[in-house]
């Protein structure tokens, strides 16, 4: 995103597009950013650095990224911690205000046309250019797995500012050297054993100058960071204490939902709300963009009114069916929609054009859902001269931009409240459901009103994961991998979903092959290209992102071509892997599930899958059972590689959840659409993976890579296509299409 | 040594039924089979059959609602098992989701005032309709119920009433309650007749060129 | 009419086919149980009735005059953990954490009946509760776990 004509050896930024036409100057871009927690302090608090407050309620951790489960908030506590010398479970927490001071440095990482593996100067230049980009746009945003790659540094950096800082006010206090002091656990401590606490400390602190020259300590000091630590909000979430968006509460508030046309951009022709009035409870009926909200005095009975009220909608702008979204990719794979090519090495054609047939596939991908179990909601009170808003979210400042067009409110007068969120896996990069409840609240000025989508409303309004068809061709020698194309077509997510946001950034998108063309293999002739379909239905990222589809297409493509050629699964991967770190996560997995020579039995199969995503290479092998009634997964083995890992506990967490996550999907969600909209309404038909389904899964960690990587979603690309390889071992039956129940059953 | 099992079947049928034969009705295994036939249309239905289903404890599901074509079926999703109790006691009871009403959302359960897999001797499922006969006849099987407790039964039990007003999206079993009772009585009337056995008699008869009915 | 959630009387005056869950939620301020699907597949919604785990977001107020209902909140308290939301923080079961208020509810009543489940009977006792996150493993353990602390193991 925001990058244009990328070639390999030059680059041009387009930020004078991204940031809206406003040239800057490297001076712009080195001036300090303001700290949003000077706004609101009173006398004796200080703020030192935007990452700690102290007052009278004691120390509070700001951790900007937002927490849909992945963690962020604690282990963006841990890392605070760890530098100041506090406990992160006996001090206040708070996501704060967004702010440009908050900005994700890493967030865009992924939309770069440079493979994670490319460590060349000229990527390594683009990549920082990214700083300047997120930085400048103030991008605060949570996602792209890169709360830790953006914090490790940083909020490690504001921890020690924070920490030296309130030794230079104990010393400014005492008259003992900064030099002879020590911290722990709050407390300032002299030699004479004497304790100060950051609280009492604070008034001083607050007119220290912060003290920025600090060193930070090496791993082998740490306490918490690489130990095995609790979330801080565990808790809460084992207790129901935890509040979540929907949970949010005031005085004086009323409940609303909305109905909006499931043809995304289709209009609503009329209305006839009567029978809805009439209902109990019913306070306001409230036409919004696309569609009619209703507001009462309880969820239920703002959901029941609104299923009563009749609606004429007008048509999608897209096709109105599956069958037409498909025969549009199939139109689309052709050399006239080219959007990019990044990969191509050798000569694909000619060991295709010579001698015996190439292996040839066709891909197939469905429109995915996120269906996070909070469905959307935000809660809005609007005055004459503010406004407030509750929601969970990963993109504070982009709804504080929306917001301003739609109510005119100057930013300073625009509160987004960030909640934990029951999930998102992308959902919440959006804000439709936010710029409704707006919209009702326009019309209940006043009156904090919480707007909730039912289940049925989330499911049929999702931005999914686009659609995809991919046709693959390829050639093998005896024993080896000679030849790989791959040609992917599907909609552009940084149009949909960056359009939504700001604007549609120029320049190819390289989601649409992401995953697919920057996998570390030395195939001697390998060629990946994307086209691009037209918009049909409105997408977005899920969790993943491309590298969820493309590694399905990839993974399962070049284990078929290994198959041909008569390889080992695994070893054929390894000999062709170019990057060591990667190459030891497949030996890594190779040694967990004693891959060679190993038989697992009749009727049983093992597949192995390898995707690098988000920097992070990821290697799973999944075992099933081919019982009488379908097929049973039986365990799972990932290897991975974060550089460094941080949390132990929460890492083998989310590798887990990232499988299931990818495996639940692969065996039997998708959504099919009739009458433009999905057909799939609640979770009855579209299941995923349920307990008694879930089957071991071992996770180990490498830290070989050179820099620290998040983990939210590496662990998802993998599993689809492990799977189907293992499907294939174990009935000789090879799916190319997702779901997997299309064709065959699971126990 | 095909007339004599011939006369023990007759004998057995007769005996088997001639506890609750009205005192002048003539047997007409004929009538009473073609009312049977109507009775195994309603419970062979998923209404009924699904949750009359075997020692696997496994509630059925089919339907078009639960996106299948006729005739396909599915286990009970999310992987819920009724035990032995057949009621989920010692896992996931039944009436954890399944209330005392129909849910009147789609997709919701369905609901009555006691939700449990029938007794699993009184299983149906993919069951003949001989097999089926002779159990809802067998006291053994059928909760020790003579034919007029069993037809008082159907007439009276909520859960069974459910088969006829299932909810929204399902399709209801066939008839209604009041004609399946109607049916049920007519048909122990015509002695019972069940069909794997008459069937056999028919066969003989035809072989044999003996009369139709007994004299 | 009158209920008693956590031990505390309540007079409300709904409509007979609300859901106990939106009477727990919006009209007496519960939120512990939580609102995933409103047809019973999802469990995050899951709160004791009279002792038993029933499905809030389809038992009609009607059907509850004169109950008691536990939620999440009145099983165990930060301060007074029940054994099951001990194990669940000992097991670091929730990631997003909002189907566990349902899931420690579900695994609390099943675990009063059947105290030394086997695997098998874990996994029909809880497949019901859906986690988008994954952390079934996790609850498989911390069901184990909370089974071990209620036997006093």
């Amino acid at each position: 995103m925001g990058v244009v004509k990328i070639a390999r050896r030059t680059f041009l930024i387009g930020t004078v597009a991204v940031a809206g036409g406003v040239a800057f100057g490297y001076y712009q871009y080195r001036r300090p950013l303001p700290n949003p927690l000077l706004d609101s302090l009173g006398t004796g608090e200080a703020a030192i650095t935007p990452y700690v407050k102290i007052d009278a309620n004691g120390v509070t951790l700001i951790t900007p990224r937002a927490d849909k489960g992945q963690g962020a908030y604690s282990i963006q506590a841990y890392l605070l911690a760890e530098e100041l010398d506090v406990d992160p479970l006996n001090v206040n927490l708070s996501v704060g205000v967004p702010s440009k001071a908050y900005y994700n440095s890493r967030v865009m990482d992924e939309a770069f046309p440079f493979a994670a593996t490319d460590d060349s100067a000229v990527a390594n230049t683009v990549r920082g250019a990214g700083d300047v980009v997120t930085r400048m746009m103030g991008m605060q945003m949570t996602g792209g797995s890169s709360t830790v790659p953006d914090g490790y540094e940083k909020l490690r950096h504001a921890g020690a500012v924070a920490r030296e800082t309130l030794k230079e006010a104990a010393a400014v206090k005492t008259g003992v050297r900064r030099s002879q002091l020590t911290t722990e656990d709050a407390h300032v401590i002299l030699p004479d054993g004497t304790r100060l606490s950051y609280t009492e400390l604070a008034p001083i602190a607050a007119q220290t100058e912060p003290v920025t020259d600090v060193v930070l300590r090496e791993p082998g000091q740490w306490r918490y960071l690489g130990k095995e630590i609790q979330r801080t909000d565990i808790v809460g979430k084992s207790t129901g204490r935890e509040k979540y968006g929907i949970d949010v509460s005031m005085d004086n508030m009323l409940f609303a939902t909305v109905r909006a046309n499931p043809g995304f951009g289709g209009d609503m022709r009329g209305y006839d709300a009567s029978a809805a009035e009439a209902m109990r409870g019913v306070k306001k009926i409230v036409p919004v963009t696309s569609g009619v909200g209703v507001v009462a005095d309880n969820t239920w009975r703002a959901f029941r009114a609104a299923e009563a009220i009749e609606i004429d909608w007008g048509p999608g702008p897209y096709p109105a069916t599956s069958a037409e979204m498909w025969d549009v990719l199939d139109a689309h794979i052709d050399e006239a929609y080219q959007d990019h090519r990044n990969k191509n090495v050798g000569d694909v054609e000619t060991p295709l054009a010579r001698g015996q047939e190439a292996v040839e596939a066709e891909y197939r991908l469905p429109y995915l859902a996120h269906a996070p179990l909070e469905p959307m909601n935000a809660t809005v009170l609007l005055e004459d001269d503010r406004i407030d808003i509750w929601t969970g979210t990963q993109i504070p400042r982009f709804i504080e931009n929306h917001v301003a067009t739609l109510t005119g409110l100057a930013h300073d007068n625009i509160h987004i409240h960030v909640q934990p969120m029951g999930g998102s896996f992308g959902h919440r990069l959006e804000d439709t459901y936010v710029l409704q409840a707006v919209e009702i609240a326009k019309a209940m000025k006043g009156t904090p009103i919480k707007m909730t989508w039912s289940r049925e409303e989330d499911m049929t309004h999702d931005y999914p994961r686009p659609m995809a068809l991919a046709k693959a061709r390829g050639k093998v020698k005896p024993g080896a991998v000679e030849a790989c194309d791959l040609d992917i077509v599907c909609q552009s997510i940084a149009t949909s979903w960056f359009g939504r946001l700001k604007a549609a950034p120029p320049g190819p998108d390289q989601t649409i092959s992401t995953g697919a063309w920057d996998q570390p293999y030395d195939i001697p002739n390998y060629r990946v290209t994307g086209y691009r379909a037209p918009e049909m239905v409105p997408v977005s990222s899920w969790r993943s992102v491309a590298a969820s589809g493309n590694g399905f297409i990839h993974e399962g493509f070049l284990d078929e071509l290994i198959h041909a050629a008569g390889a080992d699964p695994l070893e054929e991967r390894i000999r062709l892997c170019n990057h060591n770190v990667s190459r030891k996560v497949l030996e890594a997995v190779g040694d967990m599930c004693s891959w060679s020579g190993f038989s697992l039995g009749e009727n049983r199969g093992r597949g192995v899958a390898f995707v690098i995503s988000f920097g992070v290479p990821v290697a799973e092998v999944v075992d099933v059972t081919d019982t009488p009634e379908g097929i049973r997964i039986d365990r799972v083995y990932v290897a991975c590689d974060v550089g460094r890992v941080l949390d132990p506990i929460n890492l083998e967490a989310q590798v887990t959840g990232g499988v299931i996550f990818g495996l639940g999907h692969a065996m039997n969600c998708e959504l099919t659409y009739e009458d433009y909209a999905p057909q799939q309404t609640n979770y009855h038909a579209y299941e995923a993976m349920r307990l008694y389904q879930a089957p071991e899964i071992e996770v180990r960690a490498l830290e070989n890579l050179d820099q620290i990587r998040g983990i939210g979603e590496p662990g998802v690309p993998p599993a689809a296509p492990a799977l189907a390889n293992a499907i294939f071992a174990a009935t000789g039956k090879r799916i190319r299409e997702l779901p997997l129940n299309k064709q065959i059953q699971f126990v | 040594m095909m007339l004599t099992r011939f006369l023990i079947l007759i004998a057995f049928t007769l005996s088997a039924t001639s506890a609750i034969a009205q005192e002048d009705a003539p047997i007409d295994p004929q009538e009473g089979l073609a009312t049977w036939a109507k009775i195994f249309e309603i419970v062979s239905h998923p209404r009924c059959a699904n949750c009359h289903v075997p020692e696997d404890n496994r509630p059925r599901w089919s339907g078009a609602h639960y996106g299948l074509e006729e005739g396909e079926w599915r286990y009970h999703g999310m992987n819920v098992n009724g035990g032995e109790d057949r009621f989920g006691t010692m896992t996931l009871a039944c009436n954890a989701c399944h209330q005392q009403e129909n849910s009147d959302v789609p997709h919701g359960p369905p609901g009555a005032h006691v939700w449990m897999l029938a007794p699993v001797e009184m299983v149906w499922w993919q069951k003949s309709s001989g097999e089926i006969c002779e159990q809802i006849k067998d006291p053994e099987r059928n909760g020790g119920r003579n034919l007029e407790e069993v037809a008082e039964h159907i007439d009276h039990d909520h859960l069974v009433h459910w088969g006829w007003d299932p909810g929204p999206g399902r399709e209801p079993a066939p008839y209604s309650r009041k004609e399946a009772v109607e049916f049920f009585r007519s048909w122990a009337a015509a002695g019972a007749p069940c069909p794997d056995v008459a069937e056999a008699t028919q066969d003989y008869l035809e072989d044999q060129a003996l009369p139709e009915t007994a004299e | 009419m009158q209920l008693t959630v956590n031990g505390q009387n309540y007079n409300v005056d709904v409509e007979d086919d609300m859901p106990l869950l939106w009477v727990l939620r919006d009209e007496l301020g519960i939120t512990g149980p939580k609102y995933g699907c409103g047809i019973a597949m999802c469990g995050a919604c899951t709160v004791h009735i009279d002792g038993q785990a029933m499905r809030s977001c389809s038992v009609p107020a009607g059907q509850v005059d004169g109950s008691e209902v536990t939620t999440i909140e009145g099983l165990g308290s930060p301060e007074a953990l029940h054994a099951v939301q001990a194990a669940w923080i000992e097991e670091q079961v929730a990631q997003c954490g909002y189907c566990q208020s349902g899931q420690i509810m579900a695994a609390a009543a099943f675990l009063s009946i059947n105290p030394e489940p086997t695997d098998s009977d874990i996994d029909q006792a809880m497949s019901a509760n859906l986690c988008r996150c994954g952390t079934y493993p996790r609850i498989r353990a911390a069901v184990k776990n909370a089974a071990a602390k209620l036997q006093g193991v």
